[in-house]
This record gives structure tokens, C-alpha cells and sequence, in this order.
């Protein structure tokens, strides 16, 4: 990789990592007059943030979630016309199916909880209405639930608009610069890479599958891991679907694109090697993902897998990312361990990134999403 | 079938056959899988079991061919006919399809020998009903016996100077042959005909096809340029500038050929360094001088390691054969040191009448890196040169970053319709090396493979695994 440096080595703010986390923040730090560079060790977009399934999902998130979730997803729907680009947004709605009445029951129970805490976007719907709204789902699914706003968006092409806004309000890219080490000198901190130095007051820890490598840089430790969630493709299909669907117990997700292909998902995992920025497929497992997706729509029985891959991305034990100031370093913030569902998010960890680097406050309650909730924990 | 081998020998075409006889013959436990129903590849095609009843019409360089095809089903290799691979790991693991089910093997070394493919011909109208390939034109022929009358072949290079000779001499009619070699290749050519006089054979071969042409009275462009096909919903005609004439000839069968380009997908998917090589002007895999790839176990071996033509592709067959043969440890170093040298002396001097051939035949920049937006470059998902051009105006640099803003290359011919075009245009318009701009990043399935086979799949499924009872 050529290292394509930016013109400027000096800023406000600098953002490591150009995933969708890193070009949301720079954008929104731009817009506010900041002025900011984003450290991108491979290219934009090259990582989990341009090649995940898409998914702009409300639906079943974790209760700490649902509130930045849900300010995500209004976004999403002008996010266009915000950032004057094309991400691809559709808003398509998005259906969990329920296979048994065991299902039924975990949404029921779901249900109970969601409104508990003032939330009514989830709704369930019966035999009937599922069949309505997926004429082809096969027999035995007994109902399921829906979000109305869900849809999907083309991941390179958002982080792209991402990128391109950001650039216009005056944020730079470098790419090819692969954060090596941080030192602070007096109340900066001087990045170096393999072929550059950079200064800032403020830093953004937005580095995906790495994530964890950066924090230690900052002194804080956490127990991020790192997969490779894989994803397939099919042929042209005529058009059979046009929710998104997912499955309440069963590892399936998958959405039909206007050009009649089926993206086939499910969080099956390969095996993934982050030095050499590589992964390997598992296709005993991508095979139980094509079986599921045959079963629950016996008309995929005729599609033919086009193209099969998987991404790099950061996990934490809990399935939260961590959103937080440094515990150990000032003026240093984190956006990472966004664990397989970080993509819908991006619109709005942006925001509350600039918010923590330009006020040092957030208007959400973060504390889910602390860089050290399992230190107090654990031991 | 057991399903773990010493030698693992995908493709049977000259390069494949001969590397699984020398294998097989020192004592290698060899399996060699192929897509088609037959042993040969694609110049020996049912050389041994032909739809025409004269097979003497296609040319020597075919009937040969059937001297190795038997001695190859003769050899003690397993042979795995109509499998497709569609997976092959750095780890040694293939997966293939068979009969709508797929199978999973491993082997300790890989001879990756799948051969060449026609290089894209984008010119306006390429995309239309009616327009094929000219080899694809042969591939009916070899196997199926078909033809088309009163056809238009256009472009350059030996092999379509040979098929129109075999449609001639099956007495088929061929409206005219469009030859867009350009004029200064000749000149070019020239200082590097001395390095070829060691095969005046196959030079002669090459003159005297076109002599045969000309005889049989088929109209002949020579230094074809601006063409173009015309036609709305399906090719009417081609039109094109020879010798600053305009030209205009009707036809509803236009053939297009030049020159062939490796087959990329299964050594791209399968992680090996690639390099373009600036002669051929075509992507090919890394490889040492016996044939190894930058993973040890993998070689690779004929066309699809750069086009060297069938007599070499089978030489360099054996070579890597020989090398295997010695990180198996079957034979001494210096058996094989012996075995390799002459045919490595062999495939050098092939070199020099490749270099003529390519520097002869070496398509024109307008016919690869197309000039109007209107011209398609990715045939499956519709972007023209154009669309392309405004993505990277955009900012698109690579050719992952143009595929994610426009879908080049993600439909279903994989990217081999459009990677090299996509390639040499970025690297045009950056005014770079092609090398730097690099081509798509591939993965499997190398083949498209149907949902319900693929759910069905059971890899490693091991029927001889020691089960433990406690
Ligand atoms: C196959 C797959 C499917 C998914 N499906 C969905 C989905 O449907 N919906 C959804 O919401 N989410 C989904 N996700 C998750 C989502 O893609 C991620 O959570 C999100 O993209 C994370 O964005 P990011 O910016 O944090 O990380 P990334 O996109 O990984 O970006 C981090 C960047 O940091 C760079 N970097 C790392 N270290 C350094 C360093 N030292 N110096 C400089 N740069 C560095 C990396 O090169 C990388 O480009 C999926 C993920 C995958 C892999
Ligand atoms: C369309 C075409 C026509 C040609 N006709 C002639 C000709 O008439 N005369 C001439 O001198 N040269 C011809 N050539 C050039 C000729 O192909 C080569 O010089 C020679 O055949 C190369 O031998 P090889 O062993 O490298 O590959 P090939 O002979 O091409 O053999 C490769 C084999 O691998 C098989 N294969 C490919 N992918 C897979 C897969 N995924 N799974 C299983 N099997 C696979 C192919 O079907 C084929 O049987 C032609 C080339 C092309 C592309």
C-alpha cells in the first residue's frame, strides 16, 4: 500500500481509523468548524465499515442501545440529503420471524420489556400478516415481529458519502498511515506512523478490529476480541422479498437489493487474521447459513451463490461497544467494539464523538458503554 | 475416492495431463479434477471422441494432442471428470461440485492448471445477442459441432486466424475477417524475429493460415481500428476504419478475438501474489522458476501462468511435476535437477518466439482501455466506461473502491468480463503502473454454485475418522 499522506501534519483532532465511526466523527468535528485528520492504515472504507451486510437495523437491540439506535435511525432516512450523497438507504422495514410458538413466546417476553421502558417501535404480527408481508416465507413460521423504519443501506457507498461530506467541510484523509505509536508531550499527542508524524490536541480511537491495539497505546486495557462474521451473494433472483427478514432464534438474516440479489447473513464466523489483514470462510458454517435461508424460503432452493466473504470486526464479551473518554489519558476518546451491528449506529457515534471531543459531554447516558466496565467487574 | 492425496492436479488440459503423468509415473498418489466430461483442455477437446467425423480438418496441432489424452487416461492419476472446483484453500483444501454435490478433498501439493480465457474485445456494441468470442465460436464446434454461416471474425491473433481456417475447411462460409493487428506491431515484431527463427514451424504455420484465408476468398481487413458493432436489441453489423476507409458490413454472427489472458480466478481466490506482466499485458501469478507460487505447496503450470501456448504448457507441466516430486520427498533433488534442466532449457526457447507472438499480436489500447462513455466494460451489471470514469472522478482508485460505488465486477462472471479493462483504465487515468492500481480482491466460489447444493455441504466430513468409544 502506497502511503497516500494528507498535506497537513498539524490538527485539532486526530480520528485512527477511516470506518464508517471514523467518517462519521470526522464529518460532524468538520461541520463544527474543527479541524481534523483521519489516520487510515489500509483506505477508507476497506474494512468491516464497507463490506458488513447493510443492515439498518432498530429492531432487537440491546435496551442500552436503543436509544442512540434510535436517533441513528432517524438519521438514516435524510442521511442523504444531509450529506448530499448516495448511501443507498432504503427504508424496507425489517422482520424478525418467529419458526414455533417457543419464538412467539421470547417476543412476547421482549415485548413486556420494551414497553416496560417506554418503547413501542417493535411490533408482533401473526401467521397471517407475516404471510402478507413475505408471500413466500414457508408454512410452519407462525408470526413474528416488525420494525417499520428498518431497512438497509450500501455499505461502501455510505461510508464513501461519509468521507466525501467530511472532506468538503474541510477534514483531511491520509491513507496508508498505519498508527505505530503515541507519545504525549505536553498537552499534545504526536502520532507517528511507519512513514509520518502527526500532532494533535485530541484523538479518536475509531480503529475497528484493532481497536484494542490503540487503547493500550492510551494505557487502557479491555477485553475486545476480534472475528470475522461471513456473508454471501446470490444471482439475480426475481423479486420475492422486499422486507428485510432475520429469524428470532435461528442464526439467518438476509435482504433482497432492487438489482433481485440475496444477501445472506446470519453471524456465522470465519476465522480471522488481523496482522495480515486477512480472513479465511468456514464453509461448514456458511453451509448451515444457506440450509436455514432454503428452509425458511423454499423458493431460494433455485439460487446460485455468486460471491462469499467476511470482515474484520471488533467484539466485546457483552455485545456493547465501548463509547468513553480514556480512563487513563485526557483528551482521548473511544468508538469501537461495535460487535457485528456497528454500521446502523454510524450516523450517530459521529455526533456524540464530536460532542465528547468539542464538550467534553454527551446528551446520552454512555455508562453501558464505558472503555472500563469490565475492569471493575472481573477480578 | 479417498479424499487425501499427494498431488492435487486441477484442470486436464496439456498442462494438468502431463503434470499428473510424470507424478503419477514416480510414485505420487495423484488426483486430477476436471469441469469438463473429458481429458484435453481446451485445445485438445474431445480430440479423442469428436462430433466431426474428419477431425483432420481442425489441424494437426489438435490430432496430436490425442497421443497425450490416452496416455494420460492411461497413467495411474484418479481422474475426477465434470467437477467443478470451486474452492481451493492455502491449507490444501479443495472443494468441488460434481454431479449438483459437492466434495471436499486435501493433497499435500497443487498444480493449479487451468488454462487461459479470451481477453475481453470492449468495443461499443460487445455486449449484444449475436456478438460471442471467436473461441467460443470454436468450443461449439469441438464439441458440439455446431456453426454459423456467413459470420464476421474480427481482431487479431493466431488463434482466430486458425478458427476461421476451420470453419473454411468445413466448408462453412465466413463473410470477412477484420484483422486489427496494428501496423506498427509489424515493424516492432521485427527486431525480435531472430529470437523466434529456432521455431520457423510455427511461424511458417501462422503465414500459411492466412495465405489459406485469403485463397478461399474471404475478404481481408488488415489495420482495423474505431470499430464498432451496430444494432439495437441484437449485432446487425460492424463498422470500422481500414487503411483510412470506412467500412460497414452487415452480419448477425460477429466473432471477436485478441489474443488470450490467464485464467485469473482460482489463483487470485486463492491468495497468491500476482504481478502484470507488460508484454501480454495481463495479470499472472508470481511464480519461481519451477513453477511455485508465493505459497510452496501451490504451483502453477500452462497458460494460466501467463500464455506460453499448448507444447510449452505441457512441458512446463512436467516441471513443476518434477518439483513436487521433490517436496515429497519421492525423488532426489538432483534426480529432479536432471529431469527439470532440459525442460527448462525447452521452455526458454519457447520464450523467444513467445515474445514475437506478443509483441506481433499485441492488441491495440484502444480495443482494451475503451475511449467512449458509451462503451460497456462491465457486462453483468451494465457500467459503461463513463459510469466508471465519473466514479473515479469521484474518488475511486482501486478497483474494490470502483466496484463499491458501482458494482463492477460483483455480478455473475465474476469480475473476468471486466477485471483487466477496470485495471488498466485506473491505471490510466492515474497515470500509473497497473501494478500499482491491482486488481479486484477475489474470493470463493471461483465457480457460481447453487444455494441447496452449498446447504448440503458437509466439508471434512471424514467416513474413515477414528471414533472413540469410551
Ligand atoms: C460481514 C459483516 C457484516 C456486518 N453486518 C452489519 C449489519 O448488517 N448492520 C450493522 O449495523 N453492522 C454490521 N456489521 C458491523 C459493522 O460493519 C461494524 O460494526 C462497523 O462497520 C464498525 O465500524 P468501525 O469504523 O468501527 O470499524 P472499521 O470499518 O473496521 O474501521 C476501522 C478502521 O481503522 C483502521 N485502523 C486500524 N488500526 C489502525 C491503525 N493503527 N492506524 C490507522 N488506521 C487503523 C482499519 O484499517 C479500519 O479501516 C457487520 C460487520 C461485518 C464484518
Ligand atoms: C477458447 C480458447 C480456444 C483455444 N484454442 C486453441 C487452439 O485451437 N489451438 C491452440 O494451439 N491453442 C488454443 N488455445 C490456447 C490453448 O488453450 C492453450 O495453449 C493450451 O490449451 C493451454 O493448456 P493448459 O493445460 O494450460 O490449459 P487448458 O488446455 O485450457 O486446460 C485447462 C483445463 O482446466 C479446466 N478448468 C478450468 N477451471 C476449472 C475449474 N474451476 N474446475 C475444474 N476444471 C477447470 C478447463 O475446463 C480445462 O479443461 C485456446 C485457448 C482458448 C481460451
Amino acid at each position: 500500500m502506497n502511503a497516500i499522506a494528507g498535506n497537513r501534519q498539524k490538527a485539532s483532532v486526530i480520528i485512527i481509523g477511516g470506518g464508517i465511526q471514523g467518517c462519521s466523527t470526522a464529518y460532524q468535528l468538520a461541520k463544527r468548524g474543527v479541524d481534523v485528520i483521519v489516520l487510515e492504515k489500509d483506505r477508507v472504507a476497506r474494512h468491516a465499515s464497507g463490506v458488513n451486510a447493510g443492515g439498518v437495523r432498530l429492531l432487537g437491540r440491546d435496551i442500552a442501545e436503543v436509544p442512540l439506535s434510535k436517533v441513528a435511525m432517524q438519521r438514516w432516512q435524510t442521511l442523504d440529503d444531509e450529506l448530499d450523497g448516495d448511501t443507498g438507504f432504503r427504508r424496507r422495514s425489517l422482520i424478525n420471524i418467529a419458526a414455533d410458538e417457543a419464538d412467539m413466546q421470547t417476543l412476547q417476553k421482549r415485548q413486556a420489556l420494551m414497553h416496560g421502558q417506554g418503547y413501542f417501535h417493535e411490533t408482533m404480527i401473526d401467521q397471517q400478516e407475516l404471510r402478507e408481508r413475505l408471500p413466500h416465507v414457508a408454512d410452519y413460521c407462525v408470526g413474528g415481529v416488525v420494525s417499520e423504519t428498518d431497512g438497509y443501506a450500501i455499505p461502501y457507498k455510505s461510508v464513501f458519502a461519509f468521507r466525501q461530506a467530511a472532506a468538503r467541510a474541510g477534514a483531511e484523509f491520509a491513507e496508508g498511515q498505519q498508527v505505530q505509536r503515541l507519545r504525549r508531550i505536553g498537552n499534545n499527542w504526536l502520532v507517528e506512523t511507519a512513514s509520518g508524524r502527526y500532532e494533535a490536541e485530541y484523538l479518536v480511537n475509531c480503529a475497528g478490529a484493532w481497536a484494542d491495539q490503540i487503547a493500550v497505546m492510551m494505557g487502557d486495557n479491555c477485553p475486545m476480541t476480534y472475528s470475522a462474521p461471513m456473508l454471501m451473494i446470490t444471482t439475480r433472483m426475481p423479486h420475492f422479498a422486499t422486507p428485510v427478514v432475520g429469524a428470532v432464534s435461528r442464526p439467518l438474516s438476509f435482504k433482497q437489493f432492487e438489482n433481485g440479489t440475496v444477501l445472506i447473513g446470519g453471524g456465522a464466523k470465519g476465522f480471522a487474521d488481523r496482522a495480515r489483514n486477512t480472513t479465511r470462510l468456514d464453509y461448514a458454517k456458511l453451509a448451515v447459513g444457506a440450509s436455514n435461508a432454503v428452509d425458511f424460503f423454499p423458493i431460494m432452493r433455485t439460487a446460485t451463490v455468486n460471491r462469499m466473504w467476511a470482515g474484520l470486526e471488533a467484539y466485546m464479551p457483552d455485545n456493547l461497544p465501548v463509547i468513553s473518554a480514556s480512563v487513563n489519558s485526557p483528551n482521548a476518546f473511544h468508538a469501537f467494539g461495535f460487535s457485528a451491528h456497528g454500521f446502523q449506529l454510524g450516523p450517530v457515534i459521529g455526533e456524540v464523538l464530536a460532542d465528547l471531543v468539542t464538550t467534553g459531554r454527551s446528551e446520552f447516558d454512555l455508562s453501558a458503554f464505558r472503555v472500563d466496565r469490565f475492569e471493575r467487574k472481573v477480578l | 475416492m479417498t479424499d487425501s492425496y499427494d498431488i492435487a492436479v486441477i484442470g486436464a488440459g496439456p498442462a494438468g495431463m502431463s503434470a499428473a503423468i510424470t507424478a503419477s509415473a514416480a510414485g505420487a498418489r495423484v488426483v486430477v479434477l476436471d469441469d469438463k466430461p473429458r481429458a484435453g483442455g481446451q485445445i485438445y477437446r474431445n480430440v479423442t471422441d469428436s462430433p466431426l467425423k474428419n477431425t483432420d480438418l481442425l489441424g494437426e496441432d489438435y490430432t496430436k494432442g490425442a497421443a497425450l489424452v490416452e496416455q494420460f487416461n492411461a497413467c495411474r492419476a484418479e481422474k475426477i471428470t465434470a467437477a467443478n472446483v470451486w474452492h481451493v484453500g492455502d491449507n490444501g483444501e479443495i472443494l468441488f461440485s460434481q454431479a449438483g454435490a459437492s466434495a471436499s478433498l486435501t493433497a499435500r501439493e497443487v498444480v493449479i492448471s487451468v488454462g487461459a480465457m479470451e481477453r475481453p474485445f470492449p468495443i461499443p456494441g460487445w455486449h449484444l445477442p449475436g456478438v460471442m468470442t471467436a473461441g467460443s465460436a470454436q468450443v461449439m464446434l469441438k464439441s458440439d459441432g455446431l456453426v454459423r454461416d456467413g459470420a464476421v471474425f474480427a481482431g487479431s491473433g493466431p488463434l482466430l486466424y486458425l478458427i476461421v481456417a476451420q470453419y473454411l475447411r468445413l466448408g462453412v462460409k465466413v463473410k470477412a475477417l477484420v484483422d486489427t493487428t496494428p501496423k506498427q506491431n509489424y515493424l516492432a515484431a521485427a527486431s525480435l524475429l531472430p529470437g523466434a527463427l529456432g521455431h520457423t514451424d510455427v511461424l511458417t504455420k501462422g503465414i500459411g493460415l492466412l495465405n489459406e484465408i485469403r485463397r478461399a476468398g474471404v475478404p481481408v481487413y488488415k489495420y482495423a481500428e474505431d470499430l464498432s458493432i451496430r444494432g439495437e436489441q441484437q449485432a446487425e453489423g460492424l463498422s470500422f476504419t481500414a487503411k483510412g476507409e470506412s467500412h460497414s458490413l452487415d452480419a448477425a454472427h460477429i466473432f471477436l478475438h485478441q489474443g488470450v489472458i490467464p485464467n485469473l480466478n482460482m489463483t487470485r481466490a486463492t491468495g497468491v501474489e500476482h504481478v502484470w506482466n507488460r508484454e501480454q499485458l495481463s495479470w499472472q501469478p508470481r511464480l519461481n522458476s519451477w513453477g511455485q507460487t508465493s505459497v510452496a505447496h501451490i504451483a502453477v503450470a500452462g497458460d494460466g501462468s501467463g500464455i506460453i501456448g499448448a507444447d510449452a504448457a505441457a512441458l512446463s507441466g512436467q516441471l513443476v511435476a518434477w518439483q513436487q516430486l521433490v517436496r515429497l520427498g519421492l525423488i532426489s533433488p538432483e534426480n529432479a535437477e536432471n529431469h527439470s534442466r532440459p525442460l527448462q532449457q525447452k521452455l526458454q526457447r519457447y520464450q523467444g518466439l513467445r515474445r514475437f507472438i506478443d509483441r506481433l499480436y499485441k492488441p491495440a489500447d484502444a480495443l482494451r482501455k475503451p475511449e467512449q462513455q458509451e462503451t460497456m466494460v462491465c457486462r453483468c451489471e451494465e457500467q459503461t466506461r463513463g459510469q466508471l470514469k465519473a466514479a473515479f472522478d469521484q474518488g475511486a482508485r482501486l478497483p474494490d473502491e470502483l466496484k463499491g460505488l458501482t458494482r463492477c465486477g460483483m455480478g455473475p462472471c465474476q469480475g473476468r468480463q471486466c477485471g483487466h479493462t477496470v485495471s488498466e483504465l485506473l491505471a490510466q487515468w492515474q497515470g500509473c503502473e497497473v501494478e500499482a492500481v491491482g486488481y479486484y480482491r477475489l474470493r470463493s466460489p471461483m465457480r457460481l454454485i447453487n444455494l441447496t447444493e452449498l446447504a448440503r455441504f458437509q466439508p471434512h466430513r471424514q467416513a474413515s475418522a477414528v471414533e472413540v468409544k469410551s
